[in-house]
């Protein structure tokens, strides 16, 4: 068996339960172990999991039982309490894809900005310039300023570059919901594009037909632990039974 | 069809790519702040200038100043555009998380970043005000003299004290809302608390030895000898230079041990 991309040991992760309850210096430096306080619940706990390269693994649960977290954490841009998180590649992250496009900047300026800050040096970006921005359908606005865009214009955008960033690991989260039905089965094609590349995919998503068209193995969520970790058809079935829906 | 192998993202040094990520969140900052203002590079310099003119409107017209050096304009401005920069720097790392928590919860970049690009930016609008003071030293004939090699040491020694700073302000900020206003506030009595408008030798001489752990009398008094050699004072400089360095360590130290619970809370 070939080493793992991604290897999560005994991660937990937990959150406030009440954004206003008060906090003193005294929590906030007091070394991670010691603290337990009432107010906070464990969003993750015990969840132990290895991928290797090129899985496609699907992320299914109730909505608040950890998925996005789950997700997160492979993104690196929240840290567990407990365990460890083992990344050993590049991750292009479909989440909160929209969050570093800057207003007032013209659409050029945001996908050099974009690319960039997920590791592109300025020669590759203008390689693919051209790619982004017809994969976008946007050539009429390259120098518009980002926040005259419409909104389906601007996921188009960032899916577009987020997509392009040639990272091995991917991460999808819900942002396929949005856009155009024609889009959507343009990134679908993308996604099934990086796929056949080698990728490793990791998606979040309440469609079953989505998830089934995509993956091969399933983790199932809920109350902050991984119940099922195994093929994709097993864990759904599993989600259907437990949580009353037909399946299609 | 190509596979990822072939056309990854370059591999580069963890040093390469912190450096690289800063540059563009720096070039962004500054294009967005003058891409959006008609006067855009003006502002940088009339802020300062403005403020100037009113002290030595008040110091020199109004009242017989008996403090500071002459010229008195050149005597403001070696601190004053220093100063701009400190204070900019720390009242926008109050808001480093906050304005940007869109970008810090998709992008996976040391989180440093986040304070120290404040550093940077404010630091080349130090560096894009300095012709400004060249023009007045060129107006009212002051001399430069050889101390102006320690103009890189003084930049040196606040790049190190406002990055610390902002590593202890920027968290925290996230937890403790109030202390945003309570940052302002200190900014703005740490005005009249440094030689700005005055030397720190013309403080009660009790006061001189403690003025030197305000970091911020050591780095004017270094800029300010390039035109008034009299300010160099040694010890001053070299109690400042630990002070910032002590600030800078206990800054990583904190926003290591904050770093979780930022995320978190973003």
């Amino acid at each position: 068996m070939a080493s793992p991309v991604i290897a999560l040991t005994d991660v937990g992760i937990r959150f406030r339960r009440n954004r206003r309850s008060r906090r003193t210096f005294k929590d906030l430096f007091a070394g991670r172990k010691r603290r337990s306080r009432p107010d906070e619940f464990w969003a993750l706990r015990s969840v132990s999991f290895s991928v290797q390269p090129g899985e496609a693994i699907g992320v299914v649960g109730r909505n608040g039982q950890g998925k996005s977290t789950l997700l997160k954490l492979v993104t690196g841009v929240v840290l567990p309490d407990e365990g460890t998180v083992l990344v050993k590649e590049g991750v292009a992250p479909l989440i909160e894809i929209t969050g570093g496009f800057v207003d007032d900047l013209s659409v050029r300026d945001n996908v050099y900005l974009t690319a960039g800050l997920h590791g592109m040096t300025r020669k590759q970006i203008a390689d693919r310039f051209d790619d982004i921005i017809e994969f976008a359908e946007i050539r009429d606005f390259i120098d518009t300023p980002y926040k005259h865009l419409s909104s389906g214009m601007k996921v188009r955008i960032a899916f577009a570059v987020i997509s392009r960033l040639e990272e091995p690991i991917i991460l999808v989260d819900e942002v396929l919901a949005v856009g155009d039905k024609a889009f959507r089965e343009k990134c679908y094609r993308r996604i099934e594009e990086l796929l056949a590349g080698g990728r490793t995919l990791f998606i979040v998503s309440h469609n079953e037909r989505d998830l089934r068209r995509f993956c091969t193995r399933g983790l199932y969520l809920d109350k902050g632990a991984l119940v099922l970790d195994g093929p994709i058809d097993d864990v759904l079935a599993k989600y259907n039974v437990e949580y009353g829906v037909e399946a299609r | 069809m190509t596979t990822y192998a072939d056309v990854r993202p370059e591999q580069r040094t963890p040093f390469a790519r912190y450096r690289h990520s800063l540059w563009l969140l720096t070039q962004r900052d500054l294009r967005v702040r003058y891409s959006t203002s008609l006067l855009g590079y003006f502002w940088s310099i009339l802020d300062p200038l403005v403020m100037a003119g009113i002290y030595w409107f008040v110091f020199t017209q109004v009242f017989h100043r008996e403090v500071g050096d002459s010229p008195y304009i050149i005597f403001l401005l070696t601190a004053l555009l220093p100063w701009m920069w400190f204070n900019g720097a720390v009242s926008d790392s109050t808001r480093a998380f906050l304005r940007e928590s869109k970008l810090i919860r998709s992008t996976r970049i040391p989180r440093t970043i986040w304070v120290n690009r404040l550093v940077l930016s404010k630091g080349i609008e130090f560096l894009a005000s300095l012709p400004v003071l060249a023009l007045f030293a060129v107006i009212y004939h002051a001399p430069l003299n050889i101390n102006a090699v320690f103009f890189p040491l003084a930049i040196l020694i606040q790049a190190v004290l406002t990055a610390g700073v902002g590593l202890i302000v920027a968290p925290l900020v996230v937890f403790f809302r109030d202390l945003e206003r309570a940052v302002k506030l200190v900014l703005r009595f740490l005005f009249y608390a440094s030689p700005i408008i005055y030397a720190t030798t013309n403080l009660p001489p009790h006061l001189h030895f403690w003025a030197a752990f305000n970091p911020l009398s050591g780095i004017f008094s270094l800029y300010r000898s390039a035109f008034f050699p009299e300010q160099l004072d040694w010890f001053t400089v070299g109690v400042g230079a630990a002070v910032s360095v002590a600030i800078l360590i206990i800054g990583m130290f904190v926003f290591t041990r904050t770093e979780h619970a930022v995320l978190k809370e973003i």
